[in-house]
């Protein structure tokens, strides 16, 4: 996105938190040079020459996560010429900074304008495109619990205002379950931890997903036989998930330790047999 | 527990034209299916970013903060794996997703 407006893509990211005493995340853009090349990294930083942080809104409960900001749009929300920085944030809501200039935005965020709860199930992923095709930008993201979903805009391209979420791919039913076979050839689908790119992928006029996501995969170690393994591995997930139901509900600090003693030695027994590698893929979704 | 991931398709009553989509599959480059280092957390993002008039692919990823390249080749696939300088290095975007 051309967050400057100088007529070359820059690149932006969000970031989990600055590190200081209250989780915080900051914005760092990387300005382009054409060409593909871009500029060092720089801190986002709004009218007041201070970093942009999402500010607490009315009825925040969650303050850990409410300031931790996921992934970022720049669009002209509201119509008027100038591009405004769209963010989601780990709890789930969606706000904006308004843009006063180019590549300067508002010091304070907003809440962005919706009919009732606007929110996906935490890590929302704001995502601004004309989905419906009546000419305002509506809003498309993913989410922690993964799936994708589409909040369409009942407003207008001036005065923007957000309706509930729709589903527009169903998540899966436990994103983060533990895979019971190895490798990734029974993946058909994004996972958990979704975000989101709207664009005509294979040029046929129509609006597709790209979705990344997050995922465990199985290997097997060398010298493991694979059937041995499996077995093992099945043996395992049946003994992890009795322990996860057994994970205390109260503040027992006791209790606490010694499950979290009996999770980590279940993790050293899998490893006799079994690796996991956490990574993601993206996932493209072809409009019929 | 398998992981089963039955993707139904989308209909959405709320839309006037419900979209739907075929299966996903996956973005491949090189031949294999793209992923990112570990932990996870792949964002994907479709644009033409060195200015030759093709699409590329970029991928965010949790590990250092890195954007993966995969620039559009004229036959449509994707070329492999390059990360995304800025200011002459691989770009680590601080404490990211």
């Amino acid at each position: 996105m051309d967050v400057n407006q100088d007529g070359r893509l820059d690149v932006l990211s969000g970031s989990y938190s600055r590190q200081q005493k209250t989780m915080a995340g900051l914005f760092h853009v990387a300005p382009g040079l054409g060409e593909g090349r871009f500029g060092p990294i720089e801190i986002l930083r709004g009218v007041d020459g201070n970093p942009l942080i999402l500010a607490f809104q009315k009825g925040d409960a969650v303050r850990q996560t409410v300031r931790i900001c996921t992934r970022q749009s720049v669009v002209d929300l509201d119509g008027d010429g100038k591009l405004d920085l769209v963010t989601g944030n780990f709890a789930g809501a969606f706000s904006w900074f308004r843009g006063v200039d180019k590549g300067s935005f508002a010091a304070e965020s907003e809440p962005l304008p919706s009919e009732g709860e606007l929110a996906v199930p935490a890590h929302s992923d704001p995502f601004l495109v004309d989905w419906d095709a009546d000419g305002d930008l509506d809003l498309v993201s993913g989410s922690a619990q993964g799936g994708v979903y589409c909040m369409r805009n009942v407003g207008s391209k001036t005065s923007p205002k957000f309706a509930e979420r729709v589903v527009l791919v169903p998540p899966v039913v436990d994103p983060h379950a533990e895979s019971s076979v190895f490798g990734d050839g029974h993946l058909r689908g994004p996972q958990g931890d979704t975000r989101v790119y709207v664009d005509d992928v294979d040029g046929d006029g129509k609006l597709d997903l790209l979705v990344g996501d997050c995922v465990a995969v199985n290997e097997l170690p060398k010298g493991v036989d694979e059937a041995d393994a499996m077995a093992k591995l099945a043996a395992w997930t049946t003994k992890y998930q009795a322990h996860i139901s057994t994970a205390p509900r109260s503040n027992d600090e006791g209790a606490m330790d010694a499950w979290q003693k009996g999770y980590e030695a279940l993790e050293a027994e899998r490893k006799l047999f079994c690796t996991q590698v956490r990574t993601g893929f993206v996932w493209l979704f072809r409009q019929q | 527990m398998l992981m089963t991931s039955t993707f139904l398709l989308a209909a959405i009553a709320a839309f006037p034209q419900e979209p739907r989509f075929h299966a996903p599959e996956r973005m491949v480059s090189d031949g294999e299916p793209i992923s990112v280092e570990s932990p996870g957390y792949a964002s994907p993002c479709w644009a033409d970013v060195d200015g030759d008039g093709k699409k590329d692919l970029l991928v965010g990823q949790f590990n250092k903060g890195k954007v993966a390249v995969y620039r559009g080749l004229s036959d449509g696939k994707l070329a492999a794996r390059a990360w995304l300088k800025a200011g002459g290095k691989v770009a680590e975007f601080p404490d990211v997703w």
